[in-house]
């Protein structure tokens, strides 16, 4: 019982502020909704607002699919580099508490309106990615590094995909923050008797890495994942949110709400996926 | 000079032992070891001359790529707006100034700002910290019917968008009470924040309370039960027992909750049309800047000549966090370990 008392303040504050909100915005979605001044008006009218949603609005499915497909992408890349960077800062060099500092600046900064700001700034002067580093040498610095490596003429995609890494190394960097933490409190976690095992029989630097750290941070993959994910997904700046929020501010409360209930479901089948697709490739100690 | 070199050299441990050179002792050392771990070795040695050279190199390139933006602030921040069309200047500005900074100060109602920022921030996190470790321990430590279904509710609350939510939230603030008995507007008053906040229902309060009852999952179950046995009822025991022995995960979870609040924007404007917070006046910058610079909201201003408020506004903003970050730097990175969410 004394459970209950332990979490009945966040539980009145639950049903008032979360339960209660969520149904109606999922009950909007069923709904035509008008403002009158002093009140809401709905008015019942089935799954319209979906089916319009999806076919009808010209942006909608398109932004959803952009969302998707960026999610895609970045989410292996910013887990790669954030598992890497922590490896390195792991590692005992003078000056490791200043790059810490260094590195884990991104998380007091990225998630305000200040980083729109430098995003925009950085835009709208034509420093972004990869430009704003090349144009300060006035060359294009990453095609000719792939011309020298010779895997410019390879393939149009390959060599799109690489620079359109190497614009966005901004955007990678800059949102790995909490992921670096969270790696580096994984590496720190590991046993001092298995690394002096894997010293004893004389394993590499290479293979050190894929038979002990990476079984041991594994269950980290997974925790950064979904954070990485979900991070993406309802991060205020992507193009899907915009979009509700253009739709909110027409007062097109129902579409907004219908639109809010699509992402959503959308959001909670990736994670689903992704979390039991990685169930199996996880390394449990204590299992 | 002769007794000097004839002289007998003090013998090592192992040459004393067998009687034989140095050199022959090296000899026999690598004739021990096979052929595959000489490779080894080799590379080894080679790795470790060569790595931290590539260390630093990455290292010091990824951190002028988080650097930049903030260099960039610095240098635009301080310069004369003529200097943002000068083609010649990229870093370092030709005339330094700081009107622009006074500039956006003004623009800003800075001190009065931070003032109010900082009262809305320290108080909600305050707050919103103890009722998230209060609910996370009970979802920690005592198993009720349900239990499961509510922890369920608190991933949702992680994984939904407030978005999603803010427009019913609205309505609920602006008639707040109970249905055609009395309701109160409190669009516009602190409580839209703290009210959520006390109840564990602020900005991210999915994931404190997610934290804080991994972290009261991995504490002994020992400590409470020497309290029990003293006579403590649990509530009791969480705040004599628990609550200290978390000091530090619970220091580590407030600075992230400053840091979230200080930078939402998105809840703030939402409920608050008048009440000013850094992050808001950050994004009515432009607005501000042509009120008050100019007394005329028609003005245009070119982006280009913009830029000097923008990153001076955002210097300013950052400022505060950046000096907390400066000075309680270990608690943010080092907390988290503590904090448990690792186990």
């Amino acid at each position: 019982m004394y459970g209950y008392g332990f979490i009945s303040l966040w539980l009145i504050g639950t049903v008032l502020f979360f339960l209660i909100p969520l149904g109606k915005s999922l009950w909007y979605s069923f709904c035509n909704v008008s403002v009158d001044p002093g009140s809401l008006n709905t008015e019942f009218k089935g799954m319209d607002n979906y089916f319009s949603v999806l076919s009808e609005d010209p942006y909608y499915t398109e932004y959803l699919g952009d969302v998707l497909l960026e999610t895609l992408w970045k989410t292996p890349l910013i887990l790669i580099f954030s598992l890497f960077i922590a490896v390195v800062l792991n590692q005992k060099f003078r000056g490791r508490t200043l790059a810490r500092a260094i590195f884990f600046l991104p998380v007091i900064i990225a998630t305000g309106p200040v980083f729109r700001i430098i995003n925009g700034d950085m835009d709208s002067t034509g420093n972004a990615g990869a430009e704003q580093f090349s144009t300060m040498f006035s060359t294009d610095l990453v095609g000719e590094l792939m011309q020298f490596l010779g895997i410019y003429g390879i393939s149009d995609s390959v060599s799109n995909f690489i620079s359109a890494v190497a614009d966005n190394i901004f955007g990678i960097v800059w949102n790995s923050g909490i992921q670096i933490i969270l790696f580096l409190a994984a590496l720190q976690n590991i046993p001092s008797s298995a690394r002096e095992a894997a010293q004893m029989e004389g394993a590499t630097a290479w293979e050190y890495f894929w038979k002990i750290t990476f079984p041991y941070v594994s269950p980290f993959i997974l925790a950064n994942l979904i954070f990485t994910v979900i991070d993406s997904f309802t991060n205020p700046m992507n193009s899907v949110m915009n979009r509700i929020s253009a739709m909110r501010s027409q007062f097109d409360f129902g579409e907004a709400s219908a639109m809010a209930w699509i992402y959503f479901v959308v959001v909670i089948i990736a994670i689903g996926l992704i979390t039991a697709v990685m169930n199996r490739f996880i390394y449990y100690e204590n299992n | 000079m002769a007794d000097v070199t004839n002289a007998p050299k003090i013998k090592k441990a192992d040459e004393i032992g067998n009687g034989m050179s140095s050199r022959e002792a090296k000899r026999r050392r690598r004739a021990s070891v096979s052929a595959e771990d000489r490779s080894y070795l080799r590379r080894k040695a080679l790795a470790d001359k060569v790595w931290p050279f590539f260390r630093a190199v990455i290292l010091i390139g990824l951190g002028f790529v988080i650097m930049y933006p903030l260099i960039y602030m610095i240098s635009c921040a301080f310069r004369d707006r003529a200097d943002m069309s000068d083609p010649t200047v990229m870093w370092i500005p030709r005339h330094y100034t700081f009107q622009v900074i006074a500039e956006t100060i003004d623009a800003m109602d800075y001190w009065k700002t931070l003032g109010n920022t900082l009262l809305l921030n320290i108080g909600c996190s305050l707050v919103q910290v103890f009722s998230c470790a209060i609910t996370g321990y009970g979802f920690a430590r005592f198993k009720f019917k349900g239990s499961k279904l509510l922890f369920g509710v608190v991933i949702m609350m992680i994984l939904v968008p407030p978005q999603v939510i803010s427009l019913p939230l609205y309505t609920q603030f602006r008639y707040f009470g109970i249905r055609e008995l009395f309701s109160i507007n409190l669009i516009d008053s602190g409580l839209t924040m703290y009210l959520p906040a006390m109840t564990a229902n602020g900005i991210r309060a999915g994931l404190m309370i997610y934290i804080f009852r991994q972290f009261f999952k991995g504490m002994p179950r020992e400590l409470e039960d020497a309290a029990y046995i003293d006579g403590c009822g649990p509530f009791r025991t969480f705040v004599r027992v628990m609550l200290p022995n978390a000091s530090a995960a619970l220091l580590t979870v407030f600075l992230f909750s400053v840091v979230w609040y200080w930078n939402d924007y998105y809840v703030s404007s939402t409920f608050f049309t008048d009440t000013k917070t850094i992050a808001l006046m950050l994004t009515n910058l432009d607005n501000e800047l042509k009120m008050n610079l100019f007394d005329d909201p028609t003005v245009q201003i070119s982006p280009r000549d913009q830029i000097v408020w923008k990153e001076a506004g955002c210097l300013l903003s950052i400022a505060p966090v950046l000096i907390m970050y400066v000075f309680l730097q270990k608690h943010f990175t080092e907390g988290i370990e503590r904090s448990g969410i690792v186990g």
